[in-house]
């Protein structure tokens, strides 16, 4: 996968700034927070695609982003971007990099022009306003560039925030949550914009929650869970790894486990169970069978082909809420509201 | 530094959107003049306009420089903060333009008060004289606006910062020798006075209205001046590792 997204790139556009090292790669990269392990000896490889990096809340997701984009100091452990070490040459690193939190930090007073510009005269562009008309319009903001951006909508924040990451050409960008709180359509037209930026050359990092887009637009997933990879590979690769279907029920009460032939339990969320099955069609009868008896109140079962959400519940396992995370989670969550 | 120019842009902007805030800002000195400088029945001066206005001027600038903290908690608590971190920009440029925008901001403030006192009675100084006071201004400026970052810094939490500036500020201005001069205040009080940070501005602004040049008391804003900027930058530094 990461070949073809490579000769991908080379059938559109070379590099414009001749980043030959691998775009990311870290090394037992570690944080900890106290006794708290975040992030436990990460090693990952991203270059030239677009990489989702998945997990429950409080799995590290965004303590790596952070970490890689030199915003927290790692506890042991290294990440370079394009070859640069980010504890070492971490100036190097802010310049070949674009970063995009979750909380949609545009001055809502400001225009989106007046916004735009304030990007491109921190990094220092040559011909700052032309650079702003350039990428309004790749966002199709052109129209509304001079209107207050309190006036946008989520969708056009969010353009409009992808347009300030890229004034620099950067070679990767961080993105973490990009269509969190975006209606169906601003969904996908941001996606076409970072489909088309990774078509470019570019490298896009992206945390998501949502597992149909990462399936949808990934070129490779990371699924993550107490700051540990617990799956790595493209979203069909992973797939292909469970059994042909998947059988989910729906049951009241507690599940008593059972074992049938041919099938294998994926994991528990809430009152679903799945399991994944070779045969779905002869194995589904059986298992109602063996539910049945083990005392099991079944309610519905159905029968689907795999999806990531399958692959992020055998990864991850019973859903819960992080206990041990929730006191940081709880500061964390201060500090961005500021309550 | 580069950056700094982009970033005081930026808070200008902001700020020059929020007409309240702008009007606010012009009319609250204005008002200290009328009710304070003009009202006051005092018997211990001629013109007290000419003995408050140094005291005012000191005071603006202590309210808009106590609440510069808040500009960098809200780009942190926002957002702002990690975007900007994450470029290529020296890190220290953005505690420098906050500081530098407050302050120019309060100079502003500054400028209209003078001209607002001469209009309604102060005496008329030099341009030296004048030149003087905006140094002083400025020093003052940069001194509490880089001891109310540090503070946010520290605190890191909007509500108890706001309990903080109305802590300080009120107690800080009455404690100081802006509204009397030390021989008729009460003994305590003028012990206090004479340690307290606004007095050093405001015995400054008046010397040089009187026609001296106070070497010492600049000299000692510029050593506490400097002396909260490097712990300020210190502790910048330190949250944004």
């Amino acid at each position: 996968m990461q070949f073809e997204a490579r000769a991908k790139r080379q059938a559109y556009e070379l590099p414009r700034r001749g980043c030959n090292m691998v775009a990311i790669q870290t090394e037992n990269l570690t944080k900890k927070f106290g006794n708290l392990c975040a992030v436990d000896s990460l090693n990952i490889s991203v270059d030239k695609e677009i990489f989702g990096l998945l997990g429950p809340n409080g799995s590290g997701k965004t303590t790596t982003v952070l970490m890689l984009t030199t915003l927290l100091a790692q506890t042991e452990g290294s990440a370079s971007i394009c070859g640069h070490d980010i504890s070492r040459e971490p100036d190097k690193v802010r310049d070949c990099i674009s970063y995009v939190p979750q909380d949609m930090a545009v001055d809502s007073n400001l225009t989106g022009r007046e916004n735009m510009l304030i990007f491109a005269q921190l990094y220092g562009i040559k011909n700052p306003k032309d650079r702003v008309d350039e990428l309004l319009a790749v966002m199709e903001l052109s129209d509304r560039a001079d209107d207050l951006a309190k006036t946008y909508s989520g969708g056009m924040r969010r353009r409009l925030e992808l347009g300030e990451a890229l004034v620099h050409e950067p070679e990767v960008i961080f993105l973490d949550e990009p269509t969190i709180g975006l209606d169906v359509a601003a969904r996908k037209n941001i996606w076409n914009h970072i489909n088309a930026l990774n078509h470019k050359g570019m490298t896009i990092f992206m945390t998501t929650h949502y597992m149909d887009e990462a399936d949808q637009y990934c070129d490779r997933v990371g699924i993550i869970n107490h700051g540990k990879v617990a799956a790595l590979g493209s979203p069909a690769e992973l797939k292909s790894r469970l059994m042909k279907d998947v059988i989910t029920v729906i049951i009241d009460g507690k599940y008593s486990p059972v074992q049938v032939e041919g099938t294998l339990f994926v994991g528990q969320s809430g009152d679903e169970i799945s399991f994944t099955a070779g045969n779905g069609r002869e194995a589904l009868p059986l298992l109602a069978d063996a539910l049945n008896h083990a005392g099991n109140k079944v309610r519905s079962m159905s029968l689907r082909e795999p999806s990531l959400d399958d692959v992020f519940l055998q990864s991850v396992g019973k859903q819960e809420e992080p206990q041990g995370f929730e006191e940081f989670k709880f500061h964390m969550m201060i500090h961005r509201r500021g309550l | 530094m580069k950056g700094v120019l982009t970033y005081i842009r930026r808070d200008f902007i902001r700020w020059s959107r929020n007409k309240v805030g702008v009007v606010s800002t012009l009319v609250l000195p204005a008002a200290w003049l009328i009710f304070v400088g003009i009202a006051l029945p005092v018997k211990f001066t001629g013109n007290y306009l000419d003995f408050i206005t140094p005291g005012i001027l000191v005071m603006t600038i202590l309210s808009t420089g106590i609440s510069s903290g808040s500009l960098l908690m809200f780009d942190k608590i926002l957002g702002f903060l990690n975007k900007f971190l994450a470029m290529p920009v020296p890190r220290e440029s953005i505690l420098v333009s906050k500081l530098l925008f407050i302050t120019l901001r309060g100079l502003l403030q500054a400028t209209i008060i003078i001209i607002f006192a001469v209009i309604i009675g102060a005496t008329l100084l030099n341009p030296l004289q004048y030149a003087m006071i905006y140094i002083i201004l400025f020093l003052f400026g940069v001194f509490i606006s880089a001891f109310s970052t540090t503070v946010a810094l520290y605190l890191d939490d909007h509500d108890s910062f706001a309990a903080f500036t109305a802590m300080v500020t009120m107690p800080l201005f009455f404690t100081s020798s802006a509204l009397m001069p030390y021989d008729v205040m009460p003994g305590w009080l003028s012990t206090i006075a004479h340690i307290n940070p606004l007095s050093f501005a405001i015995d400054a602004i008046r010397e040089i209205s009187a026609g001296s040049i106070p070497i010492i008391p600049i000299g000692l804003l510029l050593i506490f001046t400097a002396v909260v900027v490097t712990i300020s930058g210190y502790v910048f530094r330190k949250i944004t590792v």
